[in-house]
């Protein structure tokens, strides 16, 4: 069925060849993240807390990042200011050159929690944003199908959030964010709260996508190892204030076989570990000093 | 800091997996196995998946199994039964203290003889008058309150600024007791019927109008975000996510107004009424047509139950998507 996809659906920009991780992108850069502070009003405190400073980060078109960093650092503000919900207090984000000036469909957002209309079925879920987009009805539904399809469930089209399992809930989720087709995914720990079996699948599955897709994806995730097998490149972020510390560049000889058995994997793994370990270790520390 | 620990630790290699537990494959789906088949055929995307069966196929396969359980019709038998038990206990008791002297029979008759003056009331048309008459007089002012006081709550609850503008007075209202202010309607607008459908619109329209204020309120704020993210504007907002996720609150209110609507205007139809269910209960005591009173006081209740049943089926219409 994924195979289908081409013919099956027009909207969809499919690559010749397979962009895969050895190669890395090229492309122009989608995402322009350009000097990006935002501090918030704190009741009962006049002091301005800031929760990321200084971000300078490109993204390239078709790139897949993904973004660790220790708790309360950022990341999920820094994507609420790539998808245009809140507006950065400094610098700029741009999007293929445009400053963002709201959230629009250009980007889709897998939220940390599902974020589902609980009222409606899981594929009434999907169409949302093609609703939005005032796509006609019988699209919607051959579309939304499409994308349940996509994400392994299809025959649970009249399920309600409710009925679903929490895994279940992201993949559709996922296929929501996918079905109205974006250039960008935004994804904020979609899988963190999914048991270890299911968290692979769900990695398997958004890979594959993305590769088909050409999508920009920018994936935040708590976890070192979904992130050196996910990304392309890993940014790595500092504790609060939020900075970028590090931009690791991910390559492998070979996608093929058991990436995470890969000797380099494990040295990325590593190295990226150390660069937290003093972060998270700060972050807990300013914990204990503002509570 | 439980988050903190997922980065010191790394993950579990992917063999060392638990087995998948011996959930039967029942129904398993046509499309399953394909999908399967495919993913395989894209091969180097990701480690090879092994004979372990995934995940997703173990969620798919429990809530097939899950899903569809009935209770066996034995189960939901029992169940009316264990529910009308104490209810025919009841009767039981109704028929029985009296007949064997523990309570005085003229004060509290059998069950039986009220039954029968119930079906002697409902024979003469009596009490299908009585009926009509509250019937009529809490539907027209529940409905009104229905009418007016949702859209007013949506607007009130929607405007922030009107909101807190109208808070400190509605506050004000909600605490005034409506049947203390059943003089006051009689005063204004008579003893006919308007002041009671008034009596009875004002009753209903405060669980109603602050339900639905509520309702408009407390919306998740991340199903907001998540619909804004899709870049929907205000009305459209308003339309798709603010106005679905309020309908359970609102109905909840709709559902005390409905309660009310027949306990107020009882009421109203004791203190001064000429027809109405709350007039005979009052009449029939005062002549000390006893049974007749009991027969009144059960239609009453009847119809109570009746109404709460209809609006409960309404709602569950509504709003299938709930858990409860
Ligand atoms: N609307 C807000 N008002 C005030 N402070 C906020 C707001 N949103 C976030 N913050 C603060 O900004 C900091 C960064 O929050 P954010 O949610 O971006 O962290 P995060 O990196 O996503 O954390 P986690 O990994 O736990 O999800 C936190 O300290 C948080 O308390
Ligand atoms: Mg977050």
């Amino acid at each position: 069925m994924s195979l289908h996809t081409a013919e099956h659906d027009s909207a969809e920009r499919i690559t010749a060849g397979h962009v895969t991780a050895e190669q890395g992108p090229a492309g122009p850069v989608k995402i322009g993240i350009r000097g990006v502070g935002k501090t918030f009003r704190i009741r009962g405190s006049d002091r301005p807390f800031t929760a990321v400073e200084g971000i300078d980060l490109d993204v390239r078109e078709g790139e897949f990042l993904t973004l660790v960093g220790p708790s309360g650092c950022g990341k999920s503000t820094l994507l609420d200011l790539i998808a245009g919900l809140t507006a950065p207090t400094t610098g700029q984000i741009l999007i293929d050159g445009r400053a963002v000036d709201g959230p629009g469909l250009d980007r889709g957002i897998v939220f940390q929690q599902y974020a589902l209309f609980p009222w409606r079925t899981a594929l009434a879920n999907i169409e949302f944003g093609l609703e939005a987009k005032a796509v006609p009805k019988r699209e919607r539904r051959e579309r939304a199908r499409h994308y349940l399809e996509l994400v392994g469930l299809s025959g649970f089209e009249q399920r309600y959030p409710h009925e679903l399992s929490g895994g279940m809930r992201q993949r559709v989720a996922i296929a929501r964010s996918l079905a109205f087709d974006p250039d960008v995914l935004l994804m904020d720990e979609p899988f963190a709260a999914l048991d270890a079996q299911t968290r692979e699948s769900l990695q398997e599955e958004l890979l594959r996508i993305w590769e088909k897709t050409n999508k920009t994806v920018v994936f935040i995730t708590h976890g070192i190892d979904e992130a050196v097998y996910l990304g392309q490149r890993v940014a790595v972020m500092t504790s609060r204030p939020g900075r970028i510390k590090q931009v690791l560049d991910i390559e492998f000889d070979s996608r093929e076989g058991d990436l995470r058995a890969d000797p380099g994997f494990g040295e990325y793994r590593h190295h990226i570990w150390t660069l937290l370990r003093d972060e998270v270790a700060a972050a807990q520390e300013q914990e204990r000093t503002v509570g | 800091m439980a988050d903190d620990t997922t980065l010191t630790v790394p993950h579990p290699a992917p063999d060392s997996a638990a087995p998948a537990p011996a959930a039967p494959a029942r129904r398993k789906e046509p499309a399953q196995p394909e999908r399967t088949a495919e993913t395989a055929a894209v091969g180097p995307a990701g480690p090879p998946r092994g004979d372990v069966p995934t995940a997703d196929d173990k969620a798919t396969n429990f809530f097939r199994v899950a899903g569809k359980r009935r209770p066996p019709v034995a189960a939901r038998l029992l169940a009316v039964v264990n529910r009308s038990l104490a209810l025919v206990l009841l009767a039981g008791i109704w028929e029985a203290l009296p007949r064997i002297g523990a309570v005085d029979a003229v004060f509290v008759p059998p069950l039986s003889e009220i039954l029968a003056a119930w079906y002697d009331l409902l024979l003469s048309g009596q009490l299908l008058e009585h009926f009509q008459a509250s019937l009529i007089r809490s539907l027209s002012g529940f409905g009104m309150a229905i009418l007016l006081a949702i859209p007013l709550g949506l607007a009130i609850g929607w405007y922030r600024p009107v909101a807190e503008f109208l808070s400190p007075v509605l506050e004000l209202f909600r605490n005034t007791s409506a049947v203390a202010l059943l003089p006051v309607f009689i005063l204004i607008f008579g003893l006919g019927e308007t002041s009671k459908i008034v009596f009875v619109f004002y009753a209903c329209a405060w669980p109603i109008l602050l339900n639905t204020v509520s309702g408009v309120r407390t919306v998740e704020p991340l199903l907001i975000k998540s619909a804004r993210s899709m870049g929907l504007g205000p009305v459209r907002l308003f339309q798709k996510v603010i106005l679905p996720a309020a309908v359970p609150t609102i109905f909840t209110g709709i559902r005390l107004a409905g309660a009310y609507s027949i306990l107020v205007l009882i009421f109203a139809e004791m203190v001064g009424a000429k027809a109405g269910l709350g007039y005979l209960i009052q009449d029939t005591q005062f002549n000390f047509r006893i049974p007749d009173m009991y027969a009144g006081i059960i239609t009453i209740s009847a119809l109570g139950l009746l109404f709460n049943l209809l609006l409960l089926s309404v709602e569950r219409r509504f709003s299938t998507w709930r858990t409860t």
